[in-house]
Order: structure tokens, then sequence, then C-alpha cells
């Protein structure tokens, strides 16, 4: 019994000592999955410069939240969101650090915006990814997914949680309307949750088709051999460049800096690649995925968009309330 | 004069303690319910309550409690009746498989309901025919029975023990002067053990609409919003309302509050403590062969429903290699174990810091619900009831709420106590949460220990540490033990601290299990769960073990 009691007090003891923190400098970084190129981004920065990561990863929903829950006492160095209007918005309220990050000089146009505060190093669309046991083929449109013969069979991610998925609504209603999505809610449309919920909805099979799911999720599952494909609709779809921010409140700016630094350099690139995202700068190759031009791109506005997206999220939501 | 002073010093700072542990939080919810800018307005905290969803949400959430009730109750009361009254009160192995539901946390059941309940589900792969099923299960109907699978035994065990109670001789009275079978159970059985049964329904109720696992999973899934989940929602969704998030808390507080105030009413009026009947004064009858087949059937149903299923699909999803290939020979694998501990150190990390504020709050509330129990020993009779219902609180309130007051007390004193976002607060908030354990499990071990034995180390001149170490402490040692273990048991799983204020960087084993549920690997997830269940079993069995040979 005595000798549990002192391996349980080692135990303590060590783990105390694990939670301490390193006396090199900090960078908090709250960052949107997917997780495993999170983990990689940070362990190679902290290689590099000997800056110790912290981050928080959640939905951009709960990044959101939790900037707002800390605003009496900022925490987040630098934030990345999956979702450019969010990002827009961050800006608006005036909580973003302007800065010209080094590489850049390859940088995607339009995925920097003009007043340098929102990064855009990654970028992902949504397609229609659907179930191959249930459907051997699929290229509908988007409106044609509302005919009777896929009743109850499509989900759409929660857009109210991720960031891609609200800034393909924000620019679909924008550029045509409401008709398409009301249709598809009227044919039973569900919202199974985030993302990675609604890609596992249509692995699992439980709906055979999912609308406006991101690529990379889609792209990593068909690698390790679920039965499952992507396209993208010849009506066309939402890129959005996933921006990395400064925050104004930052209590570390200098390494916030060096971080957004190193997001553009190549390896950072590559493991951006690595992850199936668009990566940031146009001289990174990549071949396991569609490229950026093979993308039909619906028109963006994306200050437009960013007026509707919250509200355009929460009426999906609303549609598709059984 | 001045000694007294001196001995009032230790149970008013033990006083101080608990109310800036425990009422400080909870002020701070009224606070922000009802000083929105800081001056007195109850109208914002009327008008949420008001608001439409909002009053549907509440009366759902009672409709809800109310369900559980009543399924728990068909479920417990067959149980309590056949384990208390018949042959299979012997078959004591029973007791500790009717622990597994409480082994199970209910997050991490109902996941297992959804994975086998769903469209193309585990279910519909084994028995397609049955696909009916699915669509009624995601419904009110489906989150009732979930909630009752994991309450019923809560409420078997108090009514088993309130049975026990009833000395078979009542009975044979009854029938000797004359009163059949049913007038017996009308006029002798039910008012007997009426009060009993109105504390275990109330306290499943309690219970039901505190619980946060199910309703934020399941409940989820069908859009059934309660109060612990909107209590959620509004402290961690942009757009955050705390106003909103407290006024419910403080609507859920009151509820809580008059139920119990009930509860004891019903305690005091309507409970029977019938003296001198122990368990040895059942005569137990000997069943027929059909009625013992019947109650096998039915111990058997439980089980099946209550623990096979949910175990049985988390254990299969933790199994499966490709999700889309479902259940099919060679799509079988351990990989998603391997990959818990090998892809990343998030897995790892989880297991060790949920071992870590499982270790260090349960040895901080053993300490000090030790200490408040001590002192409350020996104050005057007020204060030590004081000090013991003060230390009771976070048994009696849900912990979303006892959580949600820490994280708004905690981020306003930021300043002084800089603890808000680090681990500490989680420590902190556990040691609340669970410090009634203890105080619970040390009161009754110190209950059974006579005046007369202190009295007779004083007098063979033991100073009165000397008299702790070598008399009460030996006594009261199982107490506290016990006390630790289930404080570590509940911790290590424990779900709604770290979903509300984990610091950056901070899965729990309960945080990362629903994160890979929602936006991972189901199969990591699940391969999580199996780990956190059998973690927690064994740990229940060396401790049991440690435990009586202690006894010995």
């Amino acid at each position: 019994m005595k000798k549990a009691l002192i391996l349980i007090l080692a135990v303590f003891v060590s783990l105390s000592a694990v939670f301490g923190a390193s006396d090199k400098g900090i960078v908090t970084v709250y960052m949107p999955s997917p997780a495993g190129l999170a983990n990689k981004l940070a362990a190679d920065f902290e290689a590099k410069t000997g800056i110790e990561v912290k981050t928080f990863q959640g939905t951009t929903g709960e990044i959101l939240a939790r900037l707002e829950t800390e605003k009496a006492n900022p925490v987040a160095d630098v934030v990345i969101l999956a979702s450019w209007s969010d990002g827009l918005s961050m800006k608006e309220s005036g909580q973003l650090e302007s800065y010209i990050p080094a590489n850049t000089e390859n940088a995607v146009g339009g995925w920097i915006d003009d007043d340098s505060m929102l990064f855009g190093y990654s970028a992902s669309a949504v397609g229609v990814i659907y179930n191959t046991l249930i459907y051997p083929e699929l290229d509908a449109d988007w409106a044609e997914l509302a005919d009777p013969q896929f009743k109850n069979d499509i989900a759409i991610p929660d857009p109210e949680l991720s960031g891609a998925c609200k800034d393909f609504v924000a620019g679909f209603v924008n550029a045509f309307g409401w008709d398409t999505f009301e249709a598809l809610a009227a044919n039973g449309m569900t919202v199974p949750g985030a993302n990675k919920a609604a890609l596992e909805a249509v692995t699992t099979g439980e709906v055979g088709i999912l609308i406006a799911g991101v690529d990379y999720n889609a792209y990593s599952s068909m690698k390790e051999g679920e039965p499952l494909s992507i396209y993208y609709p010849e009506s066309g779809t939402v890129v959005n460049p996933r921006p990395a921010m400064i925050m104004k409140s930052a209590p570390d700016m200098d390494n916030a800096k060096a971080f957004i630094d190193y997001l553009y350099s190549e390896d950072a690139q590559k493991m951006v690649t690595e992850a199936y995202l668009l990566p940031g700068r146009t001289d990174i190759e990549y071949t396991n995925r569609s490229t950026l031009d093979e993308i039909p791109q619906i028109e963006t506005d994306w200050s437009a968009m960013m007026e509707i997206s919250s509200e355009a999220a929460a009426r999906i939501n609303e549609l598709c309330e059984r | 004069m001045k000694r007294t002073v001196i001995k009032r010093i230790p149970s008013f700072l033990a006083v101080v303690v608990l109310v800036l542990m425990i009422i400080c939080p909870l002020l701070s919810i009224f606070r922000e319910a009802a000083f929105p800018d800081g001056n007195f307005d109850i109208s914002m905290a009327i008008s949420t309550i008001a608001e439409s969803e909002n009053a549907r949400m509440i009366a759902s959430s009672i409709l809800l409690g109310v369900l559980v009730v009543m399924v728990s109750s068909l479920i417990a009361l067959p149980l309590a009746y056949i384990f208390s009254r018949t042959q299979f009160a012997r078959y004591r192995f029973f007791d500790v498989i009717f622990m597994i539901p409480f082994m199970t946390p209910p997050y991490i059941a109902s996941m297992g309901w959804i994975l086998f309940m769903q469209k193309r589900g585990l279910m519909q792969q084994i028995f397609p025919s049955l696909a009916f099923l699915s669509d009624w299960f995601f419904s009110l109907g489906g989150l009732v029975l979930v909630m009752s699978f994991h309450v019923f035994p809560f409420m078997m065990t108090l009514m088993k023990n309130a049975m026990l109670a009833v000395s078979s001789s009542l009975d044979e009275a009854g029938a000797v002067l004359g009163a059949p079978f049913r007038v017996r159970l009308r006029k002798l059985f039910f008012p007997l053990l009426t009060g009993n049964y109105a504390i275990g329904a109330l306290l499943v109720f309690v219970k039901t609409i505190s619980e946060y696992g199910t309703p934020s999973t399941l409940g989820r899934r069908i859009g059934f919003e309660v109060f612990t989940t909107d209590i959620h929602r509004y402290a961690t969704v942009a757009p955050i309302e705390f106003g909103k998030s407290a006024s419910l808390a403080s609507v859920l507080i009151g509820i809580c509050l008059l139920i119990w105030f009930f509860q004891n009413y019903v305690t005091e009026h309507r409970a029977y403590s019938l003296v001198g009947s122990r368990p040895g004064s059942i005569r137990i009858k000997r069943m027929g062969r059909k009625q013992s087949a019947l109650c096998w059937t039915f111990i058997v149903i439980v089980i099946f429903f209550t623990m096979l299923i949910p175990l049985f699909s988390v254990v299969t999803s933790s199994l499966i290699k490709l999700r889309g290939y479902g259940l099919r020979a060679g799509n079988f694998t351990f990989g998603n174990y391997v990959k818990l501990f090998t892809e990343d150190n998030q897995g790892t990390g989880a297991l060790l810091i949920s071992i870590f504020l499982a270790v260090s709050s349960a040895t901080i509330a053993s300490i000090l619900g030790t200490i408040s129990v001590i002192i409350s020993k020996q104050a005057g009779k007020r204060c030590g009831r004081l000090i013991e219902g003060l230390s009771l609180i976070p048994e009696m309130l849900p912990s979303i709420v006892l959580v949600l007051g820490i994280m708004l007390f905690y981020n306003r004193i930021y300043r002084i106590v800089p603890i808000y976002g680090t681990i500490w607060i989680m420590v902190l908030s556990y040691v609340i949460l669970f410090l009634p354990y203890t105080v619970q499990y040390v009161t009754s071990s110190f209950s059974q220990i006579g005046d007369s034995l202190i009295s007779a180390g004083r007098i063979c001149g033991g100073k009165p540490l000397y008299v702790f170490m070598h008399i009460t402490l030996p006594l009261i040692f199982r107490g506290i033990l016990s006390g630790w273990m289930m404080t570590f048991i509940i911790a290590f799983r424990e779900l709604v601290t770290p979903s509300l204020i984990a610091p950056t960087n901070t899965l729990t084993v309960s945080t990362y299990i629903n994160r890979q549920f929602e936006q991972g690997s189901v199969g990591k997830g699940m391969a999580m769960a199996v780990i956190c269940i059998l973690f927690s079993t064994v740990t229940l069995l060396i401790l049991n073990k440690a435990i009586s040979e202690k006894r010995k």
C-alpha cells in the first residue's frame, strides 16, 4: 500500500515538472483542423526556432468563442481560421495587426488582403463528396441534387461550425440566391455536425452524398481506402483561403511575426500540400489533389459575403431543422 | 475568553475557505444574471427565460426528467424486488455487474448507441430488417431510454435497500390476520416504500436534468436542447452570452434546490426507518420454475440493453479499419490503438493529463474533505452543520452550473489570482466538484467511532495530535480511501470541466474522445473509450482489493 502511494506521488511530481513552461519564448496559436497539420507545423517551428508553440485546436466557431471569452485577458498571438469572411470581420473590428511577412513574393494573388493583415497561407475548396458503394458514379450539379432520387440522402456540414462551408454558403447565396438550398432542405437534407462528423456520415453510408464538404478531408480518407469520391460541380464552388492573423493584443508579438514568416517558408508550404490543402504560394508543386486552376469557381465578392455569412449559416440550420 | 477564540479559528477558516471555493462562484452566476452592467437589472434575465425557445427548452428538460424517472422506475423496481426478496438476492455477483452502467461514462454509452442505431450502422449491418427502429431511436424516446439505462442503478440500489429493511415478519403478520397478497401489497408494502421511492425518483430527476454527457451527444443529434446544453452553448459558441448562460443556470439552481427541499421534507415525513429489521430478517420464498425463468429473462434483457449493446458497439467500432466497409471479414484491426499512441502525442497527453488531474484532485479533495469533517465534528453544533452543509453543496447542484460559476469568478479576479486558463483552475474545479464524496465517506466512517475510544486515548496521556494519528486516522482511513477512489474514477473521465475551461494544449480523455468522435477518427476515439472503461474498472478492482485487505 505504501509503495503504491509513493508511486502515485512520484507520478504526480514528474507530471508537474512536465507541465512547467520552457524559458525560451512562446507563441500561442489557435488553429482549426486538420489536427495533424497543426501539430506538424508546431513541432517543426519549435525545432527551427526554439520557440515553444502552444496550440488550441478547434473549429472556427470554437476559436471565435474562445477569443471572445478571453477578451479581458488575451492569450492568443496568432489566430488561424478556416473562413476568410470571419477573418475579414475580425479585421473590421480592429483586432488585427498589419505585417509584411517574408517569403511572400510568390503568394497567390488575392490571398493576402490589401492591408496585409490576413495571410491566406493555405486554402481549401468544398465539393460534393459521395459514397461509392451507394453511388458508383455522380456528377450532378448543385441544383440537380434536389432531385427526388436523392431524397433524405444528402447532408451538409454545419456552416456555423465549419468555416469553409460557411464561406461557400455565403458565396453561393450571394451569387445564385436561396432557391437551391431551400429545395435541398425540402428534399430532406440533414446537418450531421462539423466537417469531420459530416464526412463520417457519408463514409459510413448514413447518407450517400455530402454537399459543401471540405476537400482535404475527403482526399485523406480516400487515400486510406474509404469508399469515397469527390467532384466540384460545374456551376462552381468557393475556394477559401485560410487566413492566419496576428492579434493586436498578442502578448508575444515578435514570435507571432516569426510564426507567420514560417508559414510561408518552403517547408511549411510542403506540409500544407501533404495535408491535401492548396498551398499559399504559386511555386509549390503538388499532385495529390485537384489543382487550383482545375476547380471551377463562383465569382466571389468577399465584402458582400462577410455581411451575410453569419445569418446565412444560421438560416441553413433553420431550413434543415427536422 | 481567549481560549474560545483560538478554538474557533479552525472552524472560522474552514467556513471562509468553503465560501471562497463554492459560494463565490455561485454568487458570480447570480451577479452575471442580475447585474449585467453592474446595476441591478433583472429584466434581461427574465426576458432570457421568457424567450420562446428557452421556455420551450425548460419545458422539454422537465419533460425529459419526468420520462426518465418513469422509465428507470420500470427497470429498477422489478430488479429491486428480485434482488431483495427472491433467491436472486444471494447472487452477489450481480452487485458487480450492475456497476457496469456506472463505470461507463454516459457520453461513451450514448456514442455507442449512436454508432449502433444510426442509418447503416452496426444494427442495420447485422439485422437489416430492423432498420425501422433507427428512425424511432433518434427521437425523444431514444434519449429517454439511453438516459434511463445509465441512471436506473441508483434507484435500484436505493429501493433494494429500502425493501431489505421491510422485515418479512410484518408481511407474515398481515397474512396471519387474513389479508390476501394484494391487500398486503397495497396496505403494507407500498405505504412503507412510498417515501423511499419519492426520494429515489427525485434523485433520478435531478441527475437527469443535471446530466450533460448524453444530451450533448445524442440530444444534439436529434436537436433536443436541455438546460445543460444551452448553458454550455451560450458560454462556448460565438457569440458568447454569459448573461443568458447565467440566467438559465440560476433557474436550474432554483429547480434543484426546490427539489432537495422537497426531498428533505419527504425524508422527514414519509420515510420510515424500520428499527430492528436487519437484512437477515427477510425470509426468501423459493420461486417456481416459471417465475424463476421470468426473473432470469428480465435480468438478461436489462443487462443486454443497458450494458452489452453499448459496450459491443464501442469495442467493435474501435476495431474497425475502414469505416466505409463496416462489419466485414478482414476489416478489423488493432491499428486504432496503435495510432492512438503513435500518430501524435495527443492521445498519450490526454491520458497523462487525465491521470494527473484525477490523482491531484482526489488527493487534495481527500485532504480538504477530511479536514473539514474533523473541524465540523469539533466545532459547535450550528457551525459544524454549516461546514458540512457548505461542503455538500456541489453534490446538490449540476456540475455545469458550478463550473460556469468558477469560470466567471476566476475570470473576474484574474489579476489577483491568475489561474484562469491554466491547468490549476481545472484541479480547483475538480476538487470543488468532488469534495462531497470524501465528506460523505469520511462522515460515515466517523459515525462508527465511539467517543470512548478517543477519550481513552486522551486519558492515557495522548496529545490531540497523537490521538488523531494513532486512533482517529486509522479508523477513518478506509473512508478516506473510498472517497479517494470514487473521486479518482469520476475525475478521470470528467467531461463538463474540461469542455468549459480547459486551457490551450490541454485535452483530457473525455474531450479527446469527444473531439475524435465529432471531428477526427471515430475508431481512435472509441479505442480511447475502451481504454478509459478498462482503466477505471481495473482501478476500482485494485483499490477494492486494497481496501478489503486493509479491513482484515
